[in-house]
């Protein structure tokens, strides 16, 4: 659990975040509960990328209810964006000065992406490290949402033997001696629904049951427990090869392994999921997504069966 | 003088560009990559199907892509010679439809702002729901007296915009439109992909999706929506630019040559023919692509490991603080001259070549349309328009690519992994060519590299000082604001950088 989250906080950051991810229709408890806080009073969103791919940007661009248009046409509270806005160079510089030495007012910090710990030169953003910006932000912002794997677990940029040490964006923080609130929300690329439902929930319900720092409402369950596999699974009816029928269990899908509800929410416009296209579950939400080299993700038979 | 013009947003990560600027007029120009990952480092020593998986998260923007290069890289290495024409179709379908919701967002998002006026929606007098909620939230951020209202649409670079209103107005309701259009494009690839961003139902040797009527007709049905989106309102809002800034038909022309791998093969093979062909132009003349004459030198760049070597002895020691680099790109370069990758040089070498001809005719009838030839495609707009050109190309093939699935037939062809190989796979990203290499030994990973669009594009010099595309793109350029250089920023955007890849 996390130390210092109390309602009031969420229920700012709620705020905040609904409404720079645009949540225009919500159900009229939430937005009674927004409207308890002063619109104008709203904390901004910053949105900063580190050692990403853009992967979770775009994603939550294929949000649907809300979607991005509504992001961009009806809420203002998104700052900045690298992606998104219409600033740039020294002129996005002294905005997101602005908001980090505290003078622009209350805001909130979204971070897509690991931190180069050993090697800060490895992320710079204009005239300092991304690390340095992360220091500066720790002591004007509310708190943090880390966006994605990379951010919340370290992901692909700290897999063993990566050159930089990259870490998540708790553990930088953990080890520059920083305690501000970060709550992470992991998938590689995190899926939409899963950072602004968290809002909604926070809103409407208060402070979401949290497992490993994770919303429970997505992260309480295992891929395989709700798996349209699982009676395959039981029945011991494995996929032997790629594209063959049955539970991909025995190809290396770590579905048993991993907390996220692809199974039942499934992805793009509810069009498709991992699985359902029958491709094993690679873990992207989980801790030890990619981490080790000695764990493959995938168990295909070697020539020669050595 | 000497004025950084990073880091320049509205585009993908880490980007700055330092400039020397003499008498308003861009003397000098350093493209500076500002982020480094090490992914040819870490790569070593896994399962080699890894690869198809961690190769997709160097770029989010472009996954598929780089699960396409991987497949084939892969395939060369097991020497796979039976993939079944399901799995090559779906591997197909799966990356055209990326490269539609590239373009779209690429312009829309990325690129618009530069051109378009957001101011002019403050006169929309009209009734459209979305116009109007756009004018209302503008109106009330402008008066609210906040710091920073109606971001991130403002604050702006000054310069001039877009005059007309109704094209501002049709391109702003355009640009909402286009965030809904895009998630078409994604949604289609990942009926076969599995999700979107970064697939995982696609390996080498096919897809592991089942090829039925549900998924052919809801591809179908969302790829034709695209279609109707490219032919109505794209072309026209780059037509209406176009008119609108004439002088971006000569500003932003690279100064080399250049390369294409070709993209969507005609059939399972990866030898067949592609929709567009692969090829190289230097000094004008046209030439078969040959993977042993890419070189990549790193005096420029942050690495301390030996520069000018081939891909297959590709190295990466990073050296953040090497004293004559300023970048983390390396600087690739094809028989030791610079050269452009992209939309410009894709369509530009299959129009040299006269491959396809809906690819010459549409050259030819927006050209016509705009008064330019086409040795103008290497400019501004150029690259703009070879965008929406792939587009219509790309849209057309998909559906009728669709079509040849065979409903129940094998998608996947089957393997073991074998204990060493090696092999290139070579594609086309959105923005330009891509290239993987796979070494495997005793069932691992031994090397593996990428050479990326934005490597080549954003570049720093090389070992001999020639600059990469874009700086020779930007120098000579003539600026009215020096500090802020929006004319800069538009023949960045107009090469689509995506830094990830650039430096992985």
């Amino acid at each position: 659990m996390m130390p210092d989250l109390d309602r009031r906080k969420f229920l700012k950051m709620a705020a905040c975040l609904s409404a720079a991810f645009g949540i225009g229709n919500l159900p009229e408890p939430v937005l009674a509960a927004l409207k308890g806080i002063d619109g104008a009073a709203l904390p901004k969103l910053i949105y900063l990328q580190g050692q990403s791919c853009t992967g979770c940007s775009i994603s939550l661009l294929q949000a649907d209810a809300p979607n991005a248009v509504t992001m961009v046409t009806e809420y203002s509270k998104l700052a900045f964006h690298a992606d998104l806005s219409a600033t740039s160079g020294k002129q996005a510089l002294a905005l997101i000065e602005e908001y980090f030495s505290g003078r622009a007012g209350e805001y909130f910090l979204a971070v897509e992406g690991a931190v180069p710990y050993d090697m800060p030169e490895a992320c710079v953003i204009g005239d300092k490290t991304f690390a340095d910006h992360l220091i500066q932000a720790s002591e004007t912002m509310t708190g943090a949402v880390a966006v994605g794997t990379c951010a919340s677990h370290g992901g692909i940029p700290a897999a063993e033997g990566n050159p930089t040490g990259a870490v998540s964006l708790k553990e930088f923080y953990k080890r520059k001696g920083k305690t501000p609130l970060v709550i992470n929300i992991p998938g590689c690329s995190v899926h939409p629904d899963w950072v602004w439902k968290t809002i909604v929930h926070l809103v409407q319900v208060g402070l979401p049951e949290l497992i490993n720092g994770q919303p429970k409402l997505f992260f309480e369950r295992k891929i395989h427990e709700q798996c349209p596999y699982y009676h395959d699974f039981q029945q011991e009816i494995f996929a032997k090869k790629l594209g063959d029928k049955g539970c991909l269990f025995k190809l290396g899908c770590i579905g048993p392994d991993t907390y996220a509800d692809c199974s039942t929410r499934w992805w793009n416009s509810k069009q498709s999921w991992c699985i359902g296209a029958k491709a094993p579950c690679i873990g992207c939400a989980s801790p030890i997504f990619a981490a080790k080299k000695d764990f493959p993700m995938y168990r295909i038979a070697k020539k020669g069966n050595k | 003088m000497k004025i950084d013009i990073g880091p320049v947003t509205r585009l993908e990560g880490h980007l700055s560009i330092q400039t020397t600027v003499e008498d308003n007029v861009i003397t000098d120009a350093r493209s500076v990559g500002e982020m480094f990952r090490g992914f040819e480092v870490f790569l070593r020593g896994r399962s080699p199907l890894d690869a198809q998986q961690i190769t997709q998260r160097i770029c989010g923007v472009c996954p598929y892509a780089h699960a396409i290069a991987s497949s084939y890289a892969q395939e060369n290495a097991y020497d796979l010679v039976d993939v079944p024409p399901n799995g090559r179709i779906m591997h197909n379908l799966i990356q055209g439809a990326n490269h539609l919701y590239d373009y779209l967002l690429q312009f829309y998002q990325l690129s618009a702002l530069d051109f378009i006026d957001v101011t002019a929606i403050l006169k929309y007098s009209g009734a459209d729901p979305d116009l109007v909620r756009l004018r209302d939230w503008v109106k009330a951020e402008l008066a609210s007296g906040k710091p920073f209202p109606a971001a991130p649409f403002l604050p702006r670079l000054s310069g001039k915009y877009l005059e007309d209103s109704d094209l501002n107005i049709g391109a702003l309701k355009h640009y909402i439109e286009a965030l809904e259009i895009q998630k078409k494009a994604n949604r289609a690839s990942a009926i076969f992909g599995g999700k979107f961003p970064h697939a995982t139902a696609i390996f080498p040797g096919g897809c592991t999706q089942d090829p039925n009527i549900d998924h052919i007709s809801s591809y179908r049905s969302l790829i034709r929506d695209v279609k109707e989106f490219i032919h109505q309102k794209y072309i026209p809002d780059i037509l209406a630019v176009a008119g609108g800034f004439p002088e971006y038909w000569e500003i932003g022309q690279s100064k080399g040559g250049f390369l294409s791998y070709g993209l969507l093969p005609y059939g399972p093979e990866l030898n067949s023919p592609r929709l567009f062909a692969p090829g190289v132009l230097l000094n004008g003349s046209l030439e078969p692509v040959d993977f042993e004459a890419i070189r990549e030198d790193v005096k420029y760049s942050r690495y301390s490991s030996a520069s000018g070597l081939k891909v297959r002895e590709g190295a990466l020691t990073p050296e953040p603080h090497k004293p004559s680099a300023y970048s983390w790109v390396k600087a690739p370069r094809y028989k030791g001259q610079m050269v452009e990758v992209g939309p410009a040089a894709r369509i530009l070498i299959d129009y040299t070549q006269g491959n396809n001809q809906t690819i010459k005719q549409l050259v030819d009838k927006f050209a016509g349309l705009a008064g330019i030839g086409a040795e103008n495609l290497n400019s501004v707009l150029g690259r703009h328009l070879c965008r929406a050109v792939s587009a219509v190309v790309i849209a057309d093939f998909l559906l009728d690519e669709v079509e040849r699935i065979d409903p129940g037939a094998p998608t996947m062809a089957s393997y073991d992994l074998p204990e060493s190989g090696e092999g290139f796979g070579a594609t086309e990203a959105s923005r330009g060519g891509l290239l993987h290499y796979i070494k495997v030994q005793d069932y691992k990973i031994e090397r593996y590299e990428c050479v990326v669009p934005t490597t080549w594009n954003c570049s720093p010099k090389d070992d001999k000082d020639q600059h990469g595309a874009l700086e020779s793109a930007l120098i000579g350029t003539q600026v009215a604001n020096p500090e802020e250089q929006i004319e800069a920023n538009r023949i960045v955007h107009s090469f689509d950088p995506c830094l990830a890849c650039a430096v992985h």
